[in-house]
This record gives C-alpha cells, sequence and structure tokens, in this order.
C-alpha cells in the first residue's frame, strides 16, 4: 500500500480539492518569478503547511471513524449469519442482552427470517436476513472503499507536506549562502 | 525528520520524490508498528480465552457475538475460537511481513540519500 505508484508521476495539480504544493527547481528563479523576498516567501509556505496540517488533521478524524466502523459492520455481519444459522435447526439462540447499562436479560430467539437494521436518524427497518445481510456487506464494502480513498489522499497530503518543508528548507538555506558569499565578498 | 543542512546541494524532482517516498514509508511503518501491536494483544485475548475454556468444565458458554452474548455448547465455542486465532496469527504475520519490507524499503532508500546529501540530510527519528 506504501509505495505505490514509484514511476516519476507526472505534477498532479490537485487531488479532490487539496492543492498540490509545486516542486522548486531552482530557488533564485523560483523566488524572482514571483517577485518575492526570502521572508515573505517563507511566511506563504509556512502558512501553506499550517492549511495542510488542518486538512490532515480533519482527514484522520475521518480514517478514525472508518476504521471503527468496518469492524461494527462486521460484528452485525457476523450475529446476522448466526441467527440464520440457527434457522430451520429447530433451536432458539438463547442470548443474554444488555437492557440497561449492566443490566442484563435474556432472549430466546427462535427460528427468525428477519432482523431490525438501524438504519441511523431514528429509523429502524425490518429486513430478511438475506437482505439484512446483503445490505450490510454493501455497508462494508462501500466503507472499506472509502478508507482507501482516504488513505490514498493522506498520502497525496503528506507528500505535499514534505515537498513544503523541503522548499522550506532550501530557501531558507539559499538565503544563509546568499548572506555568506556577501559577507565574505 | 527530512531537514537539509547548510550546503549546497541541488535538489532535483527525483530527489524530492525519494524524499517523498521515504516520508510515506515512514509512515506507515509508524502504523504497522501500532497494527502489530493490536494484533499481539488480540492473539494474546484468544490464547487466553481458549486456555480458559480448557479448564472450565461448562458445558454451555457464553460467547459474545455483536453485542449480545449467545449461549453456545463449549465444542463450538471452541471451533469458532481456533478459527479465530488462525486468523488473528495470519494476520500478525502478514502485518510483520510488511513491516520487514517497509523497513527494506527505507534502508535502501537511506542509502540513496544519504549517499547524495550526506550529513545535510537526516532521516533518522527525534
Amino acid at each position: 500500500m506504501a509505495s505505490s505508484s514509484s514511476s516519476p508521476a507526472p505534477m498532479i495539480a490537485e487531488r479532490r480539492g487539496i492543492p498540490a504544493a509545486t516542486f522548486v527547481e531552482d530557488v533564485e528563479t523560483y523566488l524572482t518569478q514571483l517577485g518575492l523576498d526570502v521572508n515573505s516567501s517563507l511566511s506563504f509556505l509556512q502558512e501553506r503547511l499550517q492549511q495542510y496540517r488542518l486538512v490532515e488533521m480533519k482527514l484522520l478524524a475521518q480514517q478514525r471513524d472508518l476504521q471503527a466502523k468496518i469492524p461494527d459492520i462486521e460484528k452485525c455481519l457476523d450475529i446476522v449469519a448466526t441467527l440464520q444459522a440457527k434457522k430451520g435447526t429447530g433451536e432458539a439462540l438463547t442470548a443474554d442482552f444488555e437492557v440497561s447499562e449492566g443490566i442484563y436479560s435474556r432472549a430466546s430467539i427462535k427460528d427468525t427470517d428477519s432482523v431490525c437494521l438501524w438504519l441511523g436518524a431514528n429509523v429502524m427497518l425490518e429486513y430478511s436476513c438475506e437482505e439484512a445481510n446483503a445490505l450490510l456487506q454493501k455497508n462494508l464494502e462501500n466503507a472499506k472503499a472509502s478508507l482507501e480513498v482516504l488513505v490514498a489522499d493522506l498520502q497525496f497530503l503528506r507528500d505535499q507536506v514534505t515537498i513544503t518543508q523541503v522548499t522550506i528548507a532550501r530557501v531558507y538555506n539559499w538565503d544563509v549562502h546568499q548572506r555568506r558569499i556577501k559577507q565574505s565578498a | 525528520m527530512q531537514q537539509c543542512g547548510g550546503s549546497e546541494t541541488e535538489v532535483t524532482w527525483e530527489d524530492q520524490q525519494n524524499i517523498n517516498r521515504f516520508g510515506r514509508l515512514n509512515n506507515r511503518f509508524h502504523e504497522l508498528e501500532d497494527e502489530i501491536k493490536i494484533a499481539k494483544e488480540t492473539n494474546e485475548n484468544l490464547e487466553d480465552a481458549s486456555n480458559e475454556l480448557i479448564l472450565s468444565d461448562e458445558t454451555v458458554v457464553r460467547f459474545q457475538i455483536g453485542e449480545v452474548f449467545a449461549h453456545m455448547p463449549k465444542e463450538e465455542v471452541e471451533e469458532r475460537l481456533e478459527m479465530m486465532i488462525g486468523k488473528a496469527s495470519e494476520e500478525l504475520k502478514r502485518l510483520e511481513e510488511e513491516r520487514k519490507f517497509v523497513d527494506a524499503l527505507m534502508t535502501e532508500l537511506k542509502k540513496i540519500l544519504y549517499g547524495k546529501f550526506k550529513d545535510s540530510i537526516n532521516l533518522e527519528e527525534d
């Protein structure tokens, strides 16, 4: 996952609203082209870096949410599969369930054809086990796909952060170097 | 992590891409360390559960599926645990292999980058 796109990729202008950092071939040309002095270019780059950091935090929060969601869906699938397996055996599924925090009651679920899925926004819908299974599978796939996109977004973003950091260091070094030349002259 | 020192080595787009790649790998490496830690814990917990089960003489065990504790015959729980342990240890192996792979790639990149930038670049932690 980490080492994809290893070929010298062409520079992309942006990805999902995140602007790409431009790679600076030569610091002096870069500064004269933009008509910036060292300090204003440094503060521009620092500001960019801050913005990238902000987006990074947002994306990381989204990533955490998705990473928590996936095991939740898997748990749901597990229990639906258990119910399905019990069906037709004539046996009931005896289960202890929490009625309130720390308080449990016992349920006996016999030959059930359906489960109710909480869809969110105060809506719950009854599904046959097969349908519930299909729906949950689809949700799981969607969550995994979004996570993949998100990881790619984060990688892109981190590349931009790295480029910006390197550019800052190079502009800074270039400035130090110029001063030294001036001093020794 | 990556800061260039005072000297005047030219940085090409290729170098920049290598630095980016190193950054990505380093990130992944840390993610993997966390994931491996969690996977190890899961493994230990499952092993513990399975050992406890051997010692217990209950015929019906409560096994958590989703949010509820299902009453299940001991043999079935043993089977399920066996499967979960198999899956968990496979996952752990996969993660450790990826870590080894990432580490090797990072060593390669370090050679290239240190070769070009000498001590103007620092790729170590802290």
